[in-house]
Protein backbone atom coordinates (compact mmCIF):
# COMPACT_ATOMS: atom_id res chain seq x y z
CA UNK A 1 0.00 0.00 0.00
CA UNK A 2 1.47 3.31 -0.98
CA UNK A 3 1.73 6.27 1.29
CA UNK A 4 -0.69 8.36 -0.71
CA UNK A 5 -3.42 5.74 -0.67
CA UNK A 6 -3.20 5.45 3.10
CA UNK A 7 -3.23 9.15 3.63
CA UNK A 8 -5.85 10.09 1.07
CA UNK A 9 -8.82 10.04 3.46
CA UNK A 10 -6.76 11.61 6.18
CA UNK A 11 -5.70 14.39 3.91
CA UNK A 12 -9.28 15.13 3.08
CA UNK A 13 -10.28 15.41 6.68
CA UNK A 14 -7.39 17.68 7.34
CA UNK A 15 -7.69 19.97 4.38
CA UNK A 16 -11.41 20.44 4.39
CA UNK A 17 -11.70 22.61 7.46
CA UNK A 18 -8.51 24.43 6.68
CA UNK A 19 -8.00 26.53 3.59
CA UNK A 20 -7.43 24.31 0.59
CA UNK A 21 -3.84 24.27 -0.37
CA UNK A 22 -2.54 23.31 -3.80
CA UNK A 23 -0.62 20.09 -3.61
CA UNK A 24 2.44 21.57 -5.20
CA UNK A 25 2.79 24.01 -2.35
CA UNK A 26 3.83 21.18 -0.10
CA UNK A 27 6.54 20.12 -2.45
CA UNK A 28 7.71 23.64 -2.98
CA UNK A 29 7.85 24.30 0.70
CA UNK A 30 9.93 21.20 1.24
CA UNK A 31 12.68 22.53 -0.96
CA UNK A 32 12.87 25.90 0.69
CA UNK A 33 16.02 26.77 2.53
CA UNK A 34 16.59 26.60 6.21
CA UNK A 35 16.05 30.26 6.92
CA UNK A 36 12.40 30.25 5.99
CA UNK A 37 11.68 26.97 7.71
CA UNK A 38 13.33 27.52 11.01
CA UNK A 39 10.34 29.06 12.80
CA UNK A 40 7.27 26.87 12.73
CA UNK A 41 5.48 29.10 15.22
CA UNK A 42 5.26 32.12 12.96
CA UNK A 43 1.51 32.01 12.70
CA UNK A 44 0.05 33.20 15.93
CA UNK A 45 -2.96 31.17 16.92
CA UNK A 46 -4.51 34.25 18.50
CA UNK A 47 -4.85 36.05 15.21
CA UNK A 48 -6.48 33.05 13.60
CA UNK A 49 -8.96 32.90 16.38
CA UNK A 50 -9.91 36.53 16.18
CA UNK A 51 -11.06 36.70 12.59
CA UNK A 52 -12.69 33.26 12.61
CA UNK A 53 -12.09 32.72 8.92
CA UNK A 54 -10.90 29.53 7.37
CA UNK A 55 -7.72 31.00 5.97
CA UNK A 56 -4.86 29.51 7.88
CA UNK A 57 -1.46 30.32 6.48
CA UNK A 58 0.10 27.07 5.46
CA UNK A 59 3.17 26.53 7.60
CA UNK A 60 0.72 25.69 10.33
CA UNK A 61 1.89 25.99 13.85
CA UNK A 62 2.40 22.88 15.87
CA UNK A 63 0.92 24.46 18.93
CA UNK A 64 -1.98 22.61 20.51
CA UNK A 65 -4.11 25.76 20.35
CA UNK A 66 -4.43 25.57 16.62
CA UNK A 67 -5.09 21.86 16.79
CA UNK A 68 -8.07 22.47 19.00
CA UNK A 69 -9.16 25.28 16.79
CA UNK A 70 -9.23 23.08 13.68
CA UNK A 71 -11.24 20.42 15.41
CA UNK A 72 -13.60 23.13 16.65
CA UNK A 73 -14.26 24.19 13.12
CA UNK A 74 -14.92 20.62 12.16
CA UNK A 75 -17.57 20.27 14.77
CA UNK A 76 -19.19 23.62 14.15
CA UNK A 77 -19.52 23.44 10.40
CA UNK A 78 -20.34 19.76 10.23
CA UNK A 79 -19.61 19.53 6.58
CA UNK A 80 -19.49 15.75 6.79
CA UNK A 81 -21.03 14.60 10.00
CA UNK A 82 -20.07 10.98 9.36
CA UNK A 83 -16.40 11.88 9.53
CA UNK A 84 -15.18 11.88 13.11
CA UNK A 85 -13.53 15.08 14.25
CA UNK A 86 -10.58 13.40 15.84
CA UNK A 87 -7.26 15.08 16.04
CA UNK A 88 -4.69 13.34 13.90
CA UNK A 89 -1.77 11.80 15.74
CA UNK A 90 1.15 14.17 15.87
CA UNK A 91 3.32 11.84 13.87
CA UNK A 92 0.77 11.70 11.08
CA UNK A 93 0.04 15.39 11.08
CA UNK A 94 3.72 16.20 10.89
CA UNK A 95 3.72 14.60 7.45
CA UNK A 96 1.67 17.53 6.21
CA UNK A 97 4.10 20.03 7.57
CA UNK A 98 7.60 20.87 6.60
CA UNK A 99 10.20 18.55 8.08
CA UNK A 100 11.46 19.68 11.45
CA UNK A 101 15.09 20.58 11.83
CA UNK A 102 17.66 20.56 14.56
CA UNK A 103 19.74 23.60 15.30
CA UNK A 104 23.43 23.37 14.58
CA UNK A 105 25.57 24.83 17.33
CA UNK A 106 28.91 24.98 15.59
CA UNK A 107 28.12 24.50 11.91
CA UNK A 108 30.92 22.05 11.21
CA UNK A 109 29.97 20.02 8.15
CA UNK A 110 30.21 16.28 8.73
CA UNK A 111 28.34 14.75 5.81
CA UNK A 112 27.33 15.81 2.33
CA UNK A 113 24.68 13.61 0.78
CA UNK A 114 23.99 14.02 -2.89
CA UNK A 115 20.79 12.56 -4.31
CA UNK A 116 20.31 12.13 -8.02
CA UNK A 117 17.31 11.17 -10.06
CA UNK A 118 15.64 11.67 -13.40
CA UNK A 119 12.29 12.45 -11.83
CA UNK A 120 11.60 15.41 -9.61
CA UNK A 121 8.69 14.09 -7.47
CA UNK A 122 10.63 11.03 -6.38
CA UNK A 123 13.62 13.13 -5.57
CA UNK A 124 11.64 15.68 -3.56
CA UNK A 125 9.87 12.94 -1.69
CA UNK A 126 13.06 11.20 -0.75
CA UNK A 127 14.74 14.45 0.28
CA UNK A 128 11.82 15.06 2.59
CA UNK A 129 12.20 11.56 3.98
CA UNK A 130 15.93 12.06 4.53
CA UNK A 131 15.35 15.33 6.37
CA UNK A 132 12.78 13.75 8.66
CA UNK A 133 15.08 10.84 9.36
CA UNK A 134 17.85 13.28 10.20
CA UNK A 135 15.59 15.13 12.62
CA UNK A 136 14.70 12.01 14.53
CA UNK A 137 18.36 10.99 14.66
CA UNK A 138 19.14 14.37 16.22
CA UNK A 139 21.19 15.50 13.24
CA UNK A 140 21.08 19.13 12.10
CA UNK A 141 20.37 18.86 8.36
CA UNK A 142 20.57 21.65 5.81
CA UNK A 143 19.05 21.61 2.39
CA UNK A 144 17.95 20.24 0.07
CA UNK A 145 20.12 22.48 -2.06
CA UNK A 146 19.25 22.10 -5.75
CA UNK A 147 22.51 21.53 -7.61
CA UNK A 148 22.87 22.22 -11.34
CA UNK A 149 21.05 19.78 -13.58
CA UNK A 150 23.09 17.43 -15.73
CA UNK A 151 21.72 17.52 -19.26
CA UNK A 152 22.76 14.90 -21.74
CA UNK A 153 21.50 15.25 -25.28
CA UNK A 154 21.59 12.96 -28.28
CA UNK A 155 20.62 13.72 -31.83
CA UNK A 156 19.82 10.86 -34.18
CA UNK A 157 18.62 10.78 -37.79
CA UNK A 158 15.01 9.72 -37.94
CA UNK A 159 15.51 7.26 -40.75
CA UNK A 160 18.13 6.15 -43.24
CA UNK A 161 21.56 7.62 -43.69
CA UNK A 162 20.66 9.81 -46.66
CA UNK A 163 17.83 11.58 -44.85
CA UNK A 164 20.13 13.48 -42.58
CA UNK A 165 17.88 16.53 -42.74
CA UNK A 166 15.22 15.14 -40.45
CA UNK A 167 16.65 14.33 -37.07
CA UNK A 168 15.31 13.84 -33.59
CA UNK A 169 16.63 15.09 -30.28
CA UNK A 170 16.58 13.15 -27.05
CA UNK A 171 17.69 14.26 -23.67
CA UNK A 172 18.18 12.93 -20.19
CA UNK A 173 18.17 15.40 -17.33
CA UNK A 174 19.63 14.32 -14.02
CA UNK A 175 18.35 16.34 -11.10
CA UNK A 176 20.55 16.63 -8.05
CA UNK A 177 19.94 17.66 -4.47
CA UNK A 178 22.42 18.16 -1.70
CA UNK A 179 21.69 17.58 1.97
CA UNK A 180 24.34 18.61 4.41
CA UNK A 181 24.65 17.40 7.96
CA UNK A 182 26.47 19.69 10.36
CA UNK A 183 27.72 18.86 13.83
CA UNK A 184 26.64 15.25 13.43
CA UNK A 185 28.09 12.54 15.56
CA UNK A 186 29.92 10.21 13.16
CA UNK A 187 28.05 7.21 14.47
CA UNK A 188 24.61 8.71 14.02
CA UNK A 189 25.62 9.94 10.58
CA UNK A 190 26.48 6.35 9.72
CA UNK A 191 23.14 5.21 11.09
CA UNK A 192 21.37 7.85 9.05
CA UNK A 193 23.13 6.79 5.86
CA UNK A 194 22.44 3.13 6.55
CA UNK A 195 18.78 3.92 7.19
CA UNK A 196 18.50 5.78 3.90
CA UNK A 197 20.22 2.93 2.13
CA UNK A 198 17.87 0.43 3.69
CA UNK A 199 14.82 2.40 2.62
CA UNK A 200 16.30 3.38 -0.73
CA UNK A 201 13.65 4.68 -3.10
CA UNK A 202 13.41 3.54 -6.68
CA UNK A 203 15.19 5.60 -9.29
CA UNK A 204 17.31 7.55 -6.84
CA UNK A 205 21.06 7.40 -6.57
CA UNK A 206 22.87 8.47 -3.44
CA UNK A 207 26.43 9.51 -2.82
CA UNK A 208 27.84 10.71 0.47
CA UNK A 209 31.01 12.46 1.53
CA UNK A 210 31.69 11.99 5.21
CA UNK A 211 34.16 13.95 7.31
CA UNK A 212 35.35 12.97 10.73
CA UNK A 213 37.51 14.66 13.30
CA UNK A 214 39.70 12.52 15.49
CA UNK A 215 42.82 12.55 17.62
CA UNK A 216 46.40 12.50 16.39
CA UNK A 217 47.71 9.14 15.25
CA UNK A 218 44.71 8.27 13.14
CA UNK A 219 46.85 6.37 10.67
CA UNK A 220 47.91 3.71 13.14
CA UNK A 221 44.39 3.31 14.40
CA UNK A 222 43.02 2.88 10.89
CA UNK A 223 45.72 0.37 10.03
CA UNK A 224 44.64 -1.70 13.00
CA UNK A 225 41.03 -1.47 11.86
CA UNK A 226 42.01 -2.22 8.28
CA UNK A 227 42.97 -5.77 9.10
CA UNK A 228 39.64 -6.41 10.76
CA UNK A 229 37.68 -4.69 8.01
CA UNK A 230 39.36 -6.63 5.22
CA UNK A 231 36.67 -9.27 4.95
CA UNK A 232 33.84 -6.74 4.90
CA UNK A 233 35.58 -4.70 2.23
CA UNK A 234 36.28 -7.76 0.13
CA UNK A 235 32.61 -8.67 0.19
CA UNK A 236 31.65 -5.20 -0.99
CA UNK A 237 34.32 -5.05 -3.65
CA UNK A 238 33.14 -8.32 -5.13
CA UNK A 239 29.90 -6.60 -6.03
CA UNK A 240 31.77 -3.87 -7.85
CA UNK A 241 33.22 -6.22 -10.43
CA UNK A 242 36.75 -6.07 -9.13
CA UNK A 243 36.87 -9.60 -7.86
CA UNK A 244 39.76 -10.58 -10.11
CA UNK A 245 43.24 -9.37 -9.38
CA UNK A 246 45.46 -8.96 -12.34
CA UNK A 247 48.40 -11.30 -12.08
CA UNK A 248 50.86 -9.16 -14.03
CA UNK A 249 53.60 -9.26 -11.42
CA UNK A 250 53.50 -13.03 -11.07
CA UNK A 251 53.38 -13.32 -14.84
CA UNK A 252 56.55 -11.21 -15.25
CA UNK A 253 58.39 -13.44 -12.83
CA UNK A 254 57.08 -16.54 -14.53
CA UNK A 255 58.17 -15.29 -17.95
CA UNK A 256 61.66 -14.31 -16.82
CA UNK A 257 62.15 -17.74 -15.30
CA UNK A 258 60.81 -19.52 -18.33
CA UNK A 259 62.95 -21.63 -20.67
CA UNK A 260 63.02 -19.14 -23.54
CA UNK A 261 64.18 -16.22 -21.45
CA UNK A 262 66.77 -18.23 -19.52
CA UNK A 263 68.47 -19.40 -22.66
CA UNK A 264 68.62 -15.77 -23.78
CA UNK A 265 70.05 -14.57 -20.48
CA UNK B 1 38.88 -17.72 -34.52
CA UNK B 2 36.92 -20.83 -33.86
CA UNK B 3 39.52 -22.30 -31.53
CA UNK B 4 38.75 -19.60 -28.99
CA UNK B 5 35.01 -19.75 -29.47
CA UNK B 6 33.08 -21.43 -26.69
CA UNK B 7 31.41 -24.69 -27.54
CA UNK B 8 28.12 -23.64 -26.03
CA UNK B 9 26.43 -20.32 -26.67
CA UNK B 10 27.19 -18.00 -23.78
CA UNK B 11 25.55 -14.71 -24.65
CA UNK B 12 21.94 -13.69 -24.62
CA UNK B 13 21.78 -10.60 -26.79
CA UNK B 14 20.96 -10.25 -30.47
CA UNK B 15 22.97 -12.87 -32.32
CA UNK B 16 24.91 -12.96 -35.49
CA UNK B 17 28.45 -14.03 -36.31
CA UNK B 18 29.86 -10.54 -35.71
CA UNK B 19 28.42 -10.41 -32.24
CA UNK B 20 29.74 -13.86 -31.37
CA UNK B 21 33.16 -12.97 -32.76
CA UNK B 22 33.34 -9.77 -30.79
CA UNK B 23 32.27 -11.56 -27.64
CA UNK B 24 34.99 -14.17 -28.17
CA UNK B 25 37.60 -11.45 -28.65
CA UNK B 26 36.59 -9.83 -25.39
CA UNK B 27 36.94 -13.08 -23.49
CA UNK B 28 40.30 -13.90 -25.08
CA UNK B 29 41.62 -10.43 -24.33
CA UNK B 30 40.57 -10.75 -20.70
CA UNK B 31 42.21 -14.14 -20.45
CA UNK B 32 45.56 -13.05 -21.90
CA UNK B 33 45.74 -9.58 -20.41
CA UNK B 34 48.23 -10.42 -17.63
CA UNK B 35 50.56 -11.99 -20.14
CA UNK B 36 50.38 -9.02 -22.49
CA UNK B 37 50.99 -6.59 -19.66
CA UNK B 38 53.90 -8.66 -18.37
CA UNK B 39 55.56 -8.68 -21.78
CA UNK B 40 54.97 -4.96 -22.17
CA UNK B 41 56.54 -4.42 -18.77
CA UNK B 42 59.61 -6.44 -19.70
CA UNK B 43 59.97 -4.55 -22.98
CA UNK B 44 59.88 -1.17 -21.29
CA UNK B 45 62.02 -2.09 -18.30
CA UNK B 46 65.45 -0.64 -19.10
CA UNK B 47 67.15 -2.42 -16.22
CA UNK B 48 66.69 -5.78 -17.95
CA UNK B 49 69.24 -7.03 -20.49
CA UNK B 50 68.60 -6.03 -24.09
CA UNK B 51 68.29 -9.64 -25.25
CA UNK B 52 65.55 -10.37 -22.75
CA UNK B 53 63.66 -7.33 -23.89
CA UNK B 54 64.06 -8.28 -27.53
CA UNK B 55 62.77 -11.74 -26.73
CA UNK B 56 59.74 -10.22 -25.02
CA UNK B 57 59.12 -8.08 -28.07
CA UNK B 58 59.16 -11.17 -30.24
CA UNK B 59 56.78 -12.99 -27.97
CA UNK B 60 54.42 -10.06 -27.87
CA UNK B 61 54.23 -9.81 -31.64
CA UNK B 62 53.70 -13.53 -31.90
CA UNK B 63 50.62 -13.47 -29.71
CA UNK B 64 47.30 -14.06 -31.37
CA UNK B 65 45.52 -11.03 -32.72
CA UNK B 66 42.43 -11.88 -30.61
CA UNK B 67 44.45 -11.02 -27.50
CA UNK B 68 44.75 -7.37 -28.58
CA UNK B 69 42.41 -4.82 -27.04
CA UNK B 70 42.15 -2.97 -30.36
CA UNK B 71 40.19 -5.88 -31.80
CA UNK B 72 37.28 -5.15 -29.48
CA UNK B 73 34.51 -3.08 -30.95
CA UNK B 74 31.27 -1.85 -29.46
CA UNK B 75 28.29 -3.65 -30.96
CA UNK B 76 24.61 -2.92 -30.75
CA UNK B 77 22.90 -5.12 -28.19
CA UNK B 78 19.67 -5.28 -30.15
CA UNK B 79 20.83 -5.25 -33.75
CA UNK B 80 24.46 -6.32 -33.77
CA UNK B 81 25.50 -3.29 -35.74
CA UNK B 82 29.12 -2.22 -35.44
CA UNK B 83 28.87 1.46 -36.28
CA UNK B 84 27.11 4.41 -34.76
CA UNK B 85 26.85 2.90 -31.28
CA UNK B 86 26.09 5.06 -28.27
CA UNK B 87 28.40 4.00 -25.48
CA UNK B 88 25.91 5.15 -22.86
CA UNK B 89 23.35 2.61 -24.00
CA UNK B 90 25.32 0.13 -26.14
CA UNK B 91 22.73 0.61 -28.83
CA UNK B 92 22.93 1.74 -32.42
CA UNK B 93 21.28 5.01 -33.31
CA UNK B 94 18.19 3.37 -34.77
CA UNK B 95 17.62 1.01 -31.86
CA UNK B 96 18.33 3.80 -29.43
CA UNK B 97 15.60 5.88 -31.04
CA UNK B 98 13.13 3.00 -30.96
CA UNK B 99 13.82 2.24 -27.32
CA UNK B 100 13.75 5.88 -26.31
CA UNK B 101 10.39 6.45 -27.99
CA UNK B 102 9.00 3.37 -26.30
CA UNK B 103 10.24 4.70 -22.98
CA UNK B 104 12.52 1.78 -22.19
CA UNK B 105 15.51 3.96 -21.39
CA UNK B 106 15.11 5.55 -17.95
CA UNK B 107 15.03 9.31 -18.04
CA UNK B 108 15.43 9.65 -21.80
CA UNK B 109 12.72 11.68 -23.44
CA UNK B 110 12.23 13.78 -26.50
CA UNK B 111 13.99 17.08 -26.13
CA UNK B 112 12.87 20.49 -27.27
CA UNK B 113 14.51 23.68 -26.27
Amino acid sequence: MSRSSILQPLRQTLTRPVARQPRSAFIASASRSKASIAKPNQTTPASVRSDETLTVPFPMSLSPLLENHTSDICERHEVHPEEPAIRLPRSVQSLYLQPLRREANYGVPTCDLQLRSYSVPNLEFFCDFALRAAYYLNLPAFGPVPLPKIKERWTVPKSHFIFKKSQENFERITRRRLIQIRDGHPESVQIWLAFLQKHAYYGIGMKANVWEYSKLGVGKEMEGQGQAMQDVIEDKMKLLGRDKTEGTVQKVQELLESERFRIQG
Amino acid sequence: MSMFRSKKLDIGSFLNIHVIRDHTKRKVYAQFEPERQALRHIIRNTTLPARTRAEAQLQLTQMHCYTRPTQIRGRCLMGGKGRGIFRDFKLSRYNFRMQALEGNLPGVRKASW
